[in-house]
């Protein structure tokens, strides 16, 4: 039997009186993409924000495991919760500044993590960064260059390699194409796809855009109001929806 | 009754009455009560190398930036038995360094000196004196921006945080920058170091050079930053490593010259323009060495 990744049961944050997420249950095994979807307001950046410990939800459970290692992760002290986000999670925010020092160079932005977990070898730190540099499609001459000499897509690339080369294990991305021009959409989207497809990542994406779930979510859940209204495999869920709710966000957009 | 000064004696911390010189100041110009204050926080310093600890700064007769933390430092420690040395940037007879030592003559009468050797308590701005320090001196930094972590993390409540985890990782990002761009570790002052294996700290803005004299040094090191409103310690025999990477390792550099006055190769150097046509010269940056090394 597979054990899940990341086990979630009843999870719930609210601001004040406004409901973020309710009663969230879910789980993830190794390797899977998941998709959240929902309109403006329904959840979908609280719920991912409590599951990568950007957020302290008020009630409910969340479960890692990872090489065979349970971690309760609402009862670990803050200390342990810090380096389990150091070394085992990623976050690729929206906006790619919020995930990179602007004042230091491309290549410190992507070696920040790997110093972070340890590494204090100058050369194997470099090479690592020219390495990913590479992957993103970045080219490696641009490697001591600041961020403010990128393009938005660029940036996004370079936040991408920041997050993965210390190989988490799991990434969360809420709305990584979403700030972007249109034009760049696709090559960052393309970008993803074939790292998660080459790396085996397993992966937690929120996204309005249901082409963007369609490309790369095994499977997915809808929000509404906070809640779940609608899970299963993205296939299913896209091709055969059984909520009214979702079937007029699939008619809605992918028949345009 | 003879003392010792390399214990604290609780005794010698009692209230001076009867002052010889200028009655108006209470010994050493703050209040009893203050210097309490200051001297519990240079002992909790003391016994967490490396850490920031906060205090209740006080306004002091000269601007911020003019080491009114390492003033408020050295007037809690200073005894009627202290010889008192005030440097800054190595040399005694400097503006600040003179007004700072005018300060305490005036308002503590205690006896001053040039000479490292003889100096029991020492203000320093800039340097560390290339005479060893010894066991029995204590040795105080004037120290504009105690936060090593400050460049990277602007809030306060998470350079805290990162502190208490020992999340140090990112401060290499500097050095890693550093040589990035010009081939070598280029922080040439204020290079952060790790206190007794725990504590990034910084040394405040004394140049690289200097940073190996605080490694297992028998003086007790206070710092004492005024403005920030921080006091913190390297208690005596305490290990302090500059940061760097395992291929490019700390390197104390020093200019290729020996000194013009003294002649000597192994101390810090400043660099001096002597005349109209722009020739330069090396001199000792620390009067006290030089001099005694010219006499010798
Ligand atoms: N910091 C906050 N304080 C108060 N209410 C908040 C806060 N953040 C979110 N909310 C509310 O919680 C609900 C869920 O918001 P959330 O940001 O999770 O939605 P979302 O699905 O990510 O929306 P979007 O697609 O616009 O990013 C909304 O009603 C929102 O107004
Ligand atoms: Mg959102
Ligand atoms: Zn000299």
């Amino acid at each position: 039997m597979i054990i899940p990744l990341l086990k979630v049961t009843n999870l719930s944050k609210s601001y004040d009186n406004i409901v973020g997420c309710k009663n969230i249950s879910m789980s993830l095994y190794p390797g899977e993409v998941l998709g959240i979807v929902g309109e403006s307001g329904s959840g979908k950046t609280t719920l991912i924000n409590c599951l990568s410990g950007n957020l302290e939800p008020d009630r409910g459970k969340i479960i890692f495991n990872i090489n065979n290692k349970e971690t309760d992760f609402l009862n670990i002290s803050e200390s342990e919760k810090r380096k389990f986000i150091r070394t085992d999670l990623a976050f690729v925010h929206q906006n790619p500044r919020d995930g990179l020092r602007l004042n230091v160079s491309a290549g410190g932005n992507i070696g920040e993590k790997l110093m972070s977990v340890g590494y204090r070898h100058y050369g194997n730190i470099r090479s690592l960064a020219t390495k990913w540099m590479n992957k993103v499609e970045i080219d490696k001459s641009r490697i001591d260059d600041l961020p403010i000499t990128f393009s938005g897509g660029m940036l996004q690339r370079l936040q991408i390699a920041k997050n993965l080369i210390t190989s988490p294990n799991v990434i969360f991305m809420d709305e990584p194409t979403g700030g972007l021009d249109v034009s760049v959409q696709a090559r960052v989207l393309d970008l993803i796809r074939s790292l998660v497809n080459e790396l085996n990542l397993t992966v937690i994406i929120v996204s309005h855009d249901l082409a963007v779930i369609r490309l790369l979510a095994d499977k997915m859940i809808v929000m509404k109001n906070g809640t779940v209204i609608e899970s299963g495999l993205s296939d299913q869920v896209l091709e055969d929806p059984q909520q009214e709710y979702t079937q007029l966000l699939v008619s809605s957009v992918l028949h345009v | 009754m003879r003392k010792t000064n390399n214990v604290i004696k609780i005794k010698d911390f009692k209230v001076d009455k009867g002052l010889p010189f200028d009655q108006e100041y209470n010994f050493a110009y703050l209040d009893e009560n203050t210097k309490k204050m200051i001297r519990r926080a240079i002992i909790k310093a003391l016994c967490i190398p490396g850490y920031q600890v906060p205090f209740a700064s006080r306004e002091m007769p000269m601007p911020y930036g003019w080491g009114t933390g390492g003033v408020q430092v050295t007037a809690s420690c200073l005894t009627k038995r202290d010889t008192l040395k005030i440097i800054d940037q190595g040399a005694d007879d400097t503006t600040n360094a003179v007004s700072i030592r005018n300060f305490f003559k005036k308002t503590s009468n205690i006896k001053t000196t040039e000479i490292t050797e003889k100096a029991t308590l020492i203000q320093t701005r800039h340097r560390i004196p290339e005479t060893p320090l010894k066991k029995k001196q204590i040795f105080v930094y004037q120290v504009p921006i105690p936060e090593p972590l400050a460049f990277l993390e602007p809030k306060v409540s998470e350079t805290i945080k990162m502190h208490s985890l020992s999340e140090y990782g990112a401060m290499h990002v500097k050095l890693y920058e550093d040589i990035s761009k010009n081939g070598h570790i280029e922080t040439a002052y204020a290079y952060p170091v790790k206190t007794n294996d725990r504590y990034i700290m910084d040394p405040s803005p004394i140049p690289k050079f200097d940073n190996p004299k605080m490694n297992n040094s028998p003086a007790i090191q206070l710092f004492g930053a005024g403005r920030e409103q921080r006091i913190y310690a390297i208690p005596p025999y305490t290990k302090v490593k500059s940061l760097d990477f395992e291929d490019y390792p700390f390197d104390p550099f020093k200019a290729e010259h020996a000194c013009d006055i003294c002649g000597s190769k192994n101390t810090y150097l400043d660099e001096i323009i002597v005349d109209d046509a722009g020739n330069k010269s090396f001199i000792c940056s620390d009067t006290d060495f030089c001099n005694k090394r010219k006499n010798k």
